[in-house]
């Protein structure tokens, strides 16, 4: 049985895959934009969209911001957008604690005020954000005084991540009952202006070595920012489709999720790491291989305005 | 006498008395780890001093061999010795922040200065070498968006670093987008005991967040590594069949003694559990076996009464 995989996608083709689905998740660095500028054409795409009908969702792994800085900065971009359409860890990562976890108590938190105000917002508190430089000895390290209501380490992006974050995280995870949760795993987290420095991947990967052992991951390729969008918005898997730009997260989260999965060259990766993959025949890594690919979403806008 | 494994011996014996004279008898060199071997935190394991001046009485070699690179070598003798261990000279001493300065200066002979994370034990022990580094001192307003990199840096080296930032993680990993650019870690230990067991973040954290950054592997120097017993090979004359490697942490310790072919002998004053041993021992898998160690005992001061003649 050999399914087509890895398929250019252009001439009638494109408008043969529009018509097979009813909502369309993007990616959004490397997708619909680099930092803060949009790729050409993809305001006009995601308009399109929606105006022809279709749902319209952006599935993030950036914990930077929260949902409603995503909608201001999509509205500066041209991008017809709003608040609940956007699923980035921050908001994620809170609808997990909240609901999977279930969590009673009080979050550790290594991350950003984006993430402080999506767990506030689902009335969970957090302790930790924000500059925490060392001071005094060793000793006083492993002393550090600990909130007897925290329940869960949390860990995503954090410009001030440090040696005693990375310890205070050490001391509540002594607690074999105290969870463990990370944003995502990625290794580099772009910035506006085109640069991009180690990603959440890195932290995570400190405190997991500490703690001696893994977190839970909230952000793509782990199924749960799906379930997330299908839950609020009963989606139909069968006539989904994932637009990303990278195989290990955004076309990995499709094919676990059953959905038609579509990669863009704008990003990080390449139709030789997709061929690489199909070729390996290794059933891990035949999940990273697309259904189609195109240049850039642009190339979708012919059979959207025609 | 030919190693203990030599002798299709499957390890982890308990040894005591007659058992433990012979040991002696038949080696020349003893290498200790420090933390939990001879000493907890600031407090000397009863009895390790008088084992470690009997040793160099009975005109043994006696070598320090420890991860631990949180102070430069010279506080280190000044260590020893405020804890009753007065034989000791600097020449014993083999951290893995001096070894490191070694591995630089004469393996890599690197041209150029050394990115650091790491703090005094770390520096001192460059200084020493005479290699010239960097830490991120040089540019103290810099943030993520905007830093300043230094010209000529050639290594970057990860140490044990309290004041660890998310700065110098991401400086490192443009350093290291240079495939010339050599990337060596202290060590790789996750975490450390303090004396009353509770434990801290180690080196290995940070190696592994920096690992993640650039997708390349660190060149370890410390245990279980052997780097650290051709350092001391490359001072002293020394036969690994006569050497005996007594530590505390199954998989540094042990798995460094088997890594240099020595025999290996856990003491159970620290970290790792005879159960723990066992079970290595007991698996399936064969890689399993270089955590075992030879021989265990309770405490260095079960070697005494072997002096006792």
């Amino acid at each position: 049985m050999a399914v087509s995989k890895c398929t250019r996608l252009n001439g009638p083709l494109i408008k043969q895959m529009l018509d097979s689905v009813d909502s369309v998740l993007f990616d959004c660095d490397g997708v619909i934009w680099r930092g803060d500028q949009a790729i050409p054409g993809a305001p006009d795409v995601i308009n399109l969209l929606k105006k022809n009908g279709k749902k319209v969702f952006f599935v993030t792994n950036n914990s930077t911001k929260t949902r409603k800085m995503y909608a201001d900065k999509m509205a500066l971009m041209g991008f017809n957008a709003t608040e609940d359409e956007v699923f980035g860890t921050a908001y994620c990562s809170a609808m997990y604690l909240k609901h999977v976890s279930r969590l009673q108590g009080k979050v550790y938190l290594i991350g950003s005020n984006a993430m402080r105000q999506e767990l506030e917002k689902v009335g969970i508190q957090q302790t930790g954000v924000g500059p925490d430089p060392i001071s005094g000895v060793q000793i006083d390290w492993a002393n550090v005084p600990l909130d007897p209501e925290v329940k869960a380490v949390v860990v995503g992006f954090d410009e001030h991540f440090s040696y005693m974050k990375l310890n205070r995280a050490l001391q509540y995870l002594n607690n074999p009952d105290c969870l463990l949760v990370g944003t995502n795993t990625d290794t580099r987290l772009p910035l506006e202006g085109g640069k991009a420095v180690p990603g959440t991947g890195c932290i995570l990967k400190a405190v997991e070595t500490a703690a001696q052992r893994q977190a839970q991951t909230v952000g793509k390729p782990n199924h749960f920012m799906y379930d997330c969008v299908a839950s609020q918005f009963g989606l139909d898997r069968t006539r989904c489709l994932m637009v990303g730009d990278r195989l290990d997260t955004d076309i990995l989260l499709g094919s676990n999720c059953g959905l038609k999965t579509l990669l863009t060259l704008t990003g990080v990766s390449t139709v030789a790491d997709a061929e690489a993959h199909q070729e390996s025949g290794c059933p891990k890594r035949l999940g990273m291989v697309p259904d189609y690919y195109v240049e850039s979403i642009a190339e979708l806008l012919p059979a959207l305005q025609g | 006498m030919a190693g203990a494994r030599a002798l299709g011996f499957k390890g982890c014996r308990k040894i005591g008395g007659s058992q433990i004279r012979n040991l002696l008898n038949a080696k020349d060199f003893f290498l200790f780890d420090c933390d939990g071997v001879i000493w907890h935190g600031e407090e000397a394991i009863t009895g390790a001093p008088k084992v470690v001046s009997s040793l160099i009485k009975h005109g043994k070699n006696v070598f320090f061999v420890t991860n631990n690179c949180t102070r430069p070598r010279k506080n280190y003798v000044n260590k020893f010795y405020r804890l009753g261990f007065t034989d000791v000279m600097q020449e014993q001493i083999f951290s893995s922040s001096y070894c490191s300065a070694l591995y630089l200066r004469d393996v890599a002979k690197v041209q150029g200065k050394v990115f650091v994370i790491g703090g005094e034990g770390v520096r001192n022990e460059l200084l020493q070498a005479g290699i010239p580094f960097v830490g991120d001192e040089d540019a103290p307003d810099g943030t993520i968006f905007n830093c300043a990199l230094a010209s000529d840096v050639k290594a970057v080296l990860v140490g044990h670093d309290d004041k660890f930032t998310f700065l110098k993680l991401a400086k490192a990993s443009c350093y290291l987008r240079d495939p010339e650019c050599l990337f060596l870690a202290t060590d790789v230990d996750p975490w450390h005991p303090l004396q009353d067991g509770r434990i801290l973040p180690g080196s290995g954290c940070l190696t592994a967040a920096l690992e993640v950054a650039t997708g390349r592997k660190a060149m370890v120097i410390g245990k279980p590594s052997p780097f650290m017993f051709e350092c001391i090979s490359s001072q002293f004359r020394v036969d690994p069949a006569q050497c005996l490697m007594v530590g505390d942490r199954l998989e540094t310790d042990m798995l460094f003694g088997a890594n240099c072919g020595l025999d290996t002998m856990l003491t159970l004053t620290g970290i790792s559990q005879m159960k723990t041993a066992q079970e290595y021992r007991d698996s399936d898998h064969s890689t399993n076996q270089s955590f075992v160690p030879d021989y265990v005992v309770d405490t260095i001061a079960d070697f005494l009464p072997a002096f006792e003649d």
